[in-house]
């Protein structure tokens, strides 16, 4: 059997006419009859990504100048002029993911977790070929000092990006709620390099890329429990 | 504009329903867009459209995946009250047939979850999974579209129910879906190459006027 036939088959079965009765839509016509308002559309993407950005941006910031500003301090040019444009252009492509993710119908260019990969595939390749230091100083000591120094970072910024989203509506919460997480991780990462001096391969290739999928795990995990937790108490109040 | 011209026009040639349902299927994709937008800015003509457009389409996709018309119903009822809720999310300019399909997809999953956990909705899924493999050439021409696609599996189902019902293109069917658009390809590849096994071990055969025998 060729494709056309199968294509013509299924044209036909779709053709049968569909018994949905007129009642039905005037019910439903009538269940939105009374809430119908003018609502506000949401921004166009580029406005909400830059403000995504923003908010990591002043996490960042706001973090690195409490803790001071060693790590900028003790950088090279080149080390500076390759990181934080790199932070940079992944935190405006994970915020770009949010948007999709808070906006059903949109267009994905990747899925949520191969972005995870790539964004922390592009942070390794960076920080690989910035850092040479091969030496692992107190390396379980002073890293997990770091990767909990960037997850709490994380929290805020993955916060304040779901707040800024709050009026969209996520398809896929378990997606959202990693993207967000990915992107309040780059923000941690983002206070961990304007902030810690230790420039040891090992400990800036472990410790500090570690926050990203930490942060996306997090996201993920919190959004599946609100998730089940929206979802059971649908079924009490259903009971 | 467009849209008043076409009112004032279906008017005056006075014609009866399957013309209309046919005038209705010509009118360009565009259309939606206009009626989405208007129904932002809360015109209630402008809804009553688009739920008497899409519809019977949304429809149509909730029987391929649910085993009673009372489902579908409800299914259909519950994607119009969260497409209401969430129409703000609607961006002007932007293709509103994904926009559509995504919620509905959402609504869809969520009352698939919801069975699987209840016992009840364990019993009927082993229902429906006797269901999807039962002869495909068994069923009766009118539910020719459910049968047909019952031997694919959930995801293969809503890829060929939105390109071949609702006539989505694959860029639109990737937005619907979440998914890329060289994903949406592949299952369709696989649904074809499983529908083909499927009509030939069957003797899945058109009539000569085209009808499924």
């Amino acid at each position: 059997m060729r494709d056309e036939e199968i294509d013509e088959v299924l044209k036909k079965a779709a053709r049968a006419p569909d018994d949905l009765r007129p009642e039905m839509l005037q019910r439903v016509a009538d269940s939105i009859k009374p809430s119908l308002c003018p609502v506000r559309p949401l921004p166009p993407t580029w406005v909400m990504t830059g403000g995504l950005v923003l908010v990591c941006a002043v996490v960042s910031f706001a973090g690195a100048a409490r803790a001071g500003f060693f790590g900028f301090e003790k950088m090279d040019l080149l080390e500076r002029l390759l990181i934080f444009p790199a932070l940079v252009l992944l935190t405006w492509m994970a915020g770009s993911e949010f948007v999709h993710a808070m906006i059903p119908g949109s267009r994905r260019r990747i899925s949520p977790g191969a972005f995870l990969g790539f964004g922390s595939a592009a942070l390794l390749a960076v920080f690989a070929f910035l850092f040479r230091d091969y030496r692992t100083d107190h390396f379980f000591s002073v890293g997990i000092v770091c990767l909990l120094t960037g997850f709490l970072h994380a929290i805020p910024a993955a916060l304040l990006g779901w707040l800024l989203l709050r009026r969209g509506f996520a398809v896929s919460s378990v997606s959202a709620g990693l993207v967000a997480g990915v992107l309040g991780g780059l923000a941690g990462v983002g206070v961990l390099e304007l902030h810690c001096p230790n420039f040891e391969a090992a400990h800036v290739l472990v410790w500090h890329t570690a926050v990203v999928p930490l942060s996306g795990a997090v996201g993920a995990l919190v959004a599946w429990t609100l998730r089940c937790r929206h979802r059971i108490r649908k079924q009490e109040l259903g009971d | 504009m467009h849209l008043t011209a076409s009112s004032d026009l279906r008017k005056h040639t006075g014609a009866d329903n399957d013309c209309k349902k046919a005038f209705e299927l010509m009118r360009p994709d565009s259309n939606l867009e206009t009626l989405m937008t208007r129904y932002q800015q809360g015109d209630f003509g402008a809804a009553t459209d688009l739920i008497e457009r899409i519809s019977p389409q949304l429809h149509r996709f909730f029987l391929a995946h649910s085993q009673s018309r009372t489902d579908a119903d409800d299914l259909l009822q519950e994607t119009w009250l969260r497409i209401h809720k969430v129409r703000h999310t609607y961006r002007p300019g932007e293709p509103a047939p994904p926009w559509f399909y995504a919620i509905a997809r959402h609504v869809r999953v969520d009352h698939y979850r919801k069975q699987v956990r209840t016992a009840a909705g364990e019993r009927q899924l082993e229902a429906m999974s006797r269901e999807a493999v039962a002869d495909p050439g068994e069923s009766d021409s009118t539910d020719g579209l459910e049968a047909l696609l019952a031997p694919l599996s959930e995801s293969q189902r809503e890829v060929i129910e939105m390109l071949k019902v609702a006539g989505m293109s694959l860029e639109e069917v990737a937005r619907a879906t979440s998914s890329s658009v060289g994903s949406v390809k592949q299952k369709v590849h696989r649904a074809y190459k499983k529908l083909r096994e499927t009509m030939s071990t069957t003797g899945f055969r058109k009539g000569q006027s085209g009808e499924i025998l």
